[in-house]
């Protein structure tokens, strides 16, 4: 269930730390890479692997913000919806992308290819409003370089 | 010993540990969630916070340690407005349940709000809905609504059967204790949450809506029958119209046996109590078979085939198995029927392998033990054994077999399942006299010429001894079903008619007799068995303190 | 004013990648060959207490004397944690060394555990900070192949290995022992203190947590020496500090400058000043986590002191800088609304009283407040704070403080007028 690559990472992950639980999140995060989200039995995977209950694995995954405990789609779009953000158009921005791709923030795309996400500051303030998709961060939106950006997206994704 | 001053009472400590609980030693309330002595201390409810003396802040009273010269107010008006606050933050979500929460009546937080908390809400918000009635496992059903998050369920079952079922979930607000989707919560203690739970949030499904406290009209201390643990326990009983109804077991504290657990087959399991199989009147072989026949008629007929059978065969053609299920009362006057007035050699009662002291043993490493027998330590203690060329429970099968055994007593032992490597059948046909008695009807009681139905342990006062030693109290709770007459009773009655004298039967009193006895609990007569306590009794710890000797004669 | 940029001087060097040849060119690293040649591990510690060198992730505790705090003959092995999870909102500077000048990090890791006996670091970044991540990835494969860390540095007996581990999202876990707990593979719930790292953190062994920023200062201590280092800035509050500075000004960005700069001059000389000409309304410190000031606080210094004598606090350095077209509820209800998300849920008060402080605030700005509302909040935030296993609920609870205390007729506004009177969606 595990790929072979992904299990030879977690395996050396472990032997970094003096206690092989300090691999955990770690683990999760090459876990989660895989599939895009942790799935109940992805978990279980790794409770067996660190010999932990299930449930404690599932209480630390479900603690973080990154962690996705269901599918998400190929693309998220995490949009800063903190203060400064707030202030500099962060609301019209969510606005704009929920009118485009028809969906709230929090939810994916019919078609699966984007999920988008309201999230906590992201340490760009001096360029807000700031987004985050698939990890790299994108400074001073505008509801044109929105549109922009998800033209590229839905032309790059082939799921 | 650090000495500290708690509302202005000095408590000295008898050695390191926290304020919470150096008040619980002197008797002091400090109002608490997560704290309990059998767990890991998290101090997150912050119900305990107190203030001391010179520290700016209030500090948790159950993982601040108590130092000597603090000086500690578990009441002042910073501690109650605190305090308050906290009972006014739980309180914002959690569901006006009480018409219909198990909880009710018993409950910390009606205790506490009642107590130190406020009157009315100040909130408009709406509260936060959540799952209600999910059924966890076997045994456990969760209400997330009315959860407080104080984790003593997440953290029992990581720290006592380490099987960690139980996880909180999310954080923040949105945290909830819950399961791993697709398992269930069913290891071998899992009712020990309910316990724990100090709000309806974990209840249990057998007593579900069958009582408030306030109906329960006793709440008996005993001791758990089903192995040789002793768990201490509380039976629960309600008053019915037909009669007083058992309707929950729940642990007693006790350090040195149980602590503050018990297992799910004890906690759960004494349906057997109310089996439509139970036997309520006695059964006397007659020409068609079994039927009733009066308790003393029945010992009317055992006294003359003893007598009779002593006379042509000698006492050596009778024996006796008795069951480690007895109370160690039954056990001695049961020695004293058979190895001293009747004299035969012939007794025993270990019938499985495991019932010896070197084979019971831990069967989990928590709780439970592989002898299912609640007594057999009395048992040995009270040297339940053969004479001298007395003969054991296999000697005494093979004798019956052979005809040199002609009448057997066999008191709440199924012989023919327990020993099936053995020709049981065959041999209790043999007899001339079988005696049984029995909760219900089985493959033993079925070739007897009587059967008695006996007594549960929650239908008799009495002692155990559990595997450690320790001799500890049963008592009686309910009235048994029908005609059932306690052994002793019976013993005495047969006795009788044999123009025997067993002496008092009653359970305090017969340790008049026992602690006359060499043995290991020689000295306990009847004063100090009335001083046992709840719980239980070392003979060694009575033996330490000094006493005089015993005068020779009995008491009166 | 112009001060000679010290963490930040990367900045005036065209095209600079950060490499570590890039960063051995500037100078980079000296500090670490003075150090194991020349100064024992208490002479360090000496000299970083002699800097006056503060925490700058938001606590400003004193470095040195942190460093102090760890027992000389310790049996259990050191820790040394580096505090990379920068989430304090309006804070962007960490993120920035962390991108730009990884190696000025890691020569501070070097330096600190050699003066602590660490010989196995541990630098949390934070989980959203990906190329983060790898810059810092790439930083440590180019120190361990030069010999900066790992078994016998330069030559020296000194073993040293850093493991980068990334976070995964929860403000919390830059909170001191909430970081330790996530590195423990556990969900981030802050410990009880005391006992502090230093005696009992990371597996209950002393630790040291510190922050990006400030171990970035401390090649600079000794390279250029304490007394240098000390004589930037007030004296409490010495050495150059990276100030975060968003919201409504001409030129938002990280700026370097000694903590005498004031308010004013920060927001009007060096950002800019509000932008489009408007007037500046409130400005918020040291991160949403400090109180708010306004116009009448604008002269005062950027230093520790100074912020906590006027009412609020240095915390991370991050300056928020709000016009007269803000609404002072709605920074409320945001600000409120990230720590109701953000709260770990162990403490009582913490858990309910985010989420209650952030229900009220939102229907009060969504127009259903009540008069009464106003004096519950206040009674709220008094029984959140001081009374909690960390102090999120604390800084939850002092902002909605503030902007009651300095803006409280917007509050009655609001409930008066049943709207909110700048208007659905203020500021964007």
């Amino acid at each position: 269930m595990i790929s072979l690559a992904t299990r030879q990472r977690v395996d050396e992950l472990v032997t970094r730390y003096p206690e092989k639980r300090s691999a955990l999140i770690p683990i999760l995060h090459e876990v989660q890479a895989e599939a895009g989200h942790l799935s109940a039995a992805a978990i279980e995977w790794v409770a067996g692997y660190l010999s932990l209950s299930p449930a404690d694995v599932m209480s630390v995954a479900s603690f973080y913000d990154m962690l996705e405990m269901e599918p998400v789609g190929t693309h998220m779009i995490y949009v800063c919806q903190n203060l400064t953000c707030a202030m500099l158009g962060a609301e019209k921005l969510i606005r704009h992308l929920e009118g485009r791709l028809g969906i709230r923030m929090g939810e994916t795309t019919p078609d699966g290819k984007i999920t988008l996400r309201r999230m906590e500051c992201l340490a760009a303030c001096g360029a807000a409003p700031a987004i985050q998709v698939d990890g790299e961060y994108h400074d001073q939106m505008t509801p044109e370089k929105l549109d922009a950006l998800l033209d590229t997206l839905q032309a790059r994704s082939n799921r | 010993m650090p000495t500290l001053m708690i509302n202005g009472v000095e408590i000295v400590t008898p050695g390191p540990m926290s304020i919470l609980e150096a008040a619980r030693g002197a008797g002091i309330e400090i109002p608490h969630y997560c704290y309990h002595p059998g767990l890991s201390v998290v101090g997150q409810c912050r119900m305990c916070q107190v203030e001391v003396e010179k520290m700016p802040k209030l500090a948790t009273a159950c993982n601040t340690a108590a130092a000597e010269g603090m000086v500690v107010s578990t009441n002042s008006s910073r501690v109650e407005k605190a305090r308050r606050a906290v009972l006014e933050f739980y309180l914002l979500n959690h569901p006006l349940d009480c018409a219909v929460c198990d909880r009710g009546g018993e409950c910390p937080l009606q205790d506490y709000t009642l107590k130190y908390g406020p009157g009315e809400s100040r909130s408009v918000e709406p509260k936060v809905q959540r799952a209600k009635h999910k059924v966890l496992g076997p045994h456990v059903v969760f209400d997330a609504e009315r959860c407080i998050l104080c984790t003593r369920c997440v953290r029992f079952c990581h720290e006592v059967p380490k099987t960690g079922e139980l996880g909180v979930f999310s954080r923040g607000e949105r945290s909830e204790i819950n399961l791993f989707p697709g398992k269930l919560l069913d290891n071998a203690y899992s009712g020990n949450v309910i316990d724990l739970c100090p709000v309806g949030a974990l209840t249990s499904r057998q007593y579900r809506f069958q009582s408030r406290p306030w109906d329960l009209v006793r709440q008996i201390e005993s001791v758990c029958p089903l192995c040789s643990n002793g768990c201490n326990v509380v039976l629960d009983v309600r008053n019915r119209q037909q009669r007083d109804e058992l309707l929950r077991i729940r642990p007693r504290e006790n350090p040195a046996v149980n602590r503050w657990w018990m297992c799910d087959e004890g906690r759960f399991g004494f349906g057997y109590l109310y089996a439509a199989e139970r036997l309520r009147v006695a059964y006397g072989r007659e020409e068609g078979g079994q039927v009733p026949v009066a308790v003393d008629e029945l010992t009317g007929r055992v006294a003359d085939t003893v007598r009779r059978i002593v006379q042509a065969h000698g006492e050596g053609a009778i024996g006796c198995v008795v069951s480690s299920r007895h109370t160690n009362e039954e056990l001695f006057l049961v020695r004293r029927f058979f190895l001293d007035i009747l004299r035969t050699p012939h007794l025993d009662y270990r019938v499985r392998p495991v019932q010896s002291e070197e084979t019971d043993a831990s069967e989990d490493g928590i709780l439970r033990r592989t002898d299912k027998t609640p007594n057999s330590r009395g048992a040995r203690d009270l040297a339940i054994l053969p004479g001298q060329d007395g003969l054991d429970v296999k000697g005494m099968i093979a004798a019956a077999q052979a005809g040199r055994l002609k009448a057997l007593f066999v008191f709440e032992e199924d012989l023919v399942r327990e020993l099936p490597d053995l020709p049981v059948r065959e041999a209790l046909s043999r007899l001339d006299l079988l005696v049984t008695s029995s909760l219900v009807p089985n493959e033993t009681t079925a070739l007897a010429h009587v059967v008695l139905p006996a007594l549960a342990t929650a239908e008799k006062d009495g002692s155990l001894t559990n595997f450690q030693g320790r001799i500890q109290k049963i008592r009686r709770a309910l009235a048994p079903p029908g005609a059932c007459r306690s052994l002793a009773e019976i013993l005495q009655d047969v006795a009788r008619r044999l123009g025997w004298d067993l002496g008092d039967i009653e359970p305090e009193r017969v340790w008049a007799a026992i602690g006359e006895q060499s043995g290991p609990y020689r000295g306990i007569g009847w004063k100090e068995w009335r001083a046992i306590g709840p719980q239980g009794l070392l003979p060694e710890e009575l033996r330490a303190a000094s006493r005089e000797p015993r005068p020779e004669r009995h008491e009166s | 004013m112009s001060f000679e940029k010290v963490l930040t001087r990367y900045q005036d060097i065209p095209g600079y990648t950060g490499t570590l040849d890039a960063y051995e060119a500037q100078g980079g690293y000296q500090a670490l060959r003075k150090a194991l040649k020349e100064m024992q591990p208490a002479e360090i510690i000496e000299a970083v207490k002699r800097s006056g060198l503060r925490g700058r992730g938001g606590a400003g505790f004193p470095c040195g004397v942190k460093w102090g705090f760890i027992p000389k003959d310790s049996p259990k092995p050191v820790y040394l944690v580096v505090n990379g999870d920068e989430s304090e909102p309006g804070t962007f500077k960490d993120r920035m060394l962390i991108e730009e000048e990884p190696h000025q990090i890691l020569e501070g890791i070097v330096l600190a555990s050699y003066a602590i006996g660490c010989h196995q670091a541990f630098l949390y970044c934070r989980g959203e900070f990906v190329r983060g991540a790898r810059m810092l990835r790439r930083a440590l494969d180019e120190a361990y192949a030069k010999g900066y860390i790992g078994r016998r540095i330069l030559g020296s007996g000194f073993d040293l290995e850093v493991v980068l581990h990334r976070g995964a999202g929860a403000y919390i876990c830059g909170e001191e022992t909430g970081l330790l707990e996530s590195l423990e593979g556990k969900r981030g719930q802050p410990r009880p203190k005391p006992p502090f790292p230093a005696i009992s953190g990371l597996y209950r062994c002393p630790t040291v947590v510190n922050n990006v920023e400030t171990l970035s200062n401390i090649p600079h201590i000794l390279l250029r020496g304490p007394e240098w280092y000390a004589g930037i800035g007030p004296a409490k509050s010495t050495g150059p500090r990276l100030f975060s500075v968003s919201g409504h000004v001409e030129r938002p960005g990280n700026y370097e400058l000694p903590m005498s700069v004031t308010l004013r001059q920060l927001i009007f000389e060096h950002a800019g000043g509000i932008r489009g000409g408007r007037r500046l309304k409130a400005v918020i410190p040291g991160g949403s986590s400090s109180p708010v000031l306004t116009e009448q606080h604008l002269d005062v210094g950027m230093d520790f002191d100074s912020l906590a004598a006027a009412g609020s606090m240095g915390g991370s350095g991050a300056v928020i800088v709000m016009d007269d077209t803000t609404c002072m509820v709605r920074v409320g209800e945001i600000v409120s609304r990230f720590y109701h998300h953000e709260s770990c849920g162990q403490c009582t008060q913490c858990r309910e009283g985010t989420a209650w402080l952030h229900k009220t605030l939102r229907r009060i700005e969504h127009g259903q407040g009540r008069e009464a509302d106003l004096d519950l909040l206040l009674d709220m935030c008094d029984n959140m704070k001081g009374k909690t296993i960390c102090v999120l609920s604390d800084a939850a609870a002092m902002p909605i403080e503030s902007y009651l205390e300095h803006f409280r007729d917007e509050f009655e506004r609001h409930v008066r007028e049943r709207a909110c009177p700048f208007g659905e969606g203020s500021g964007d």
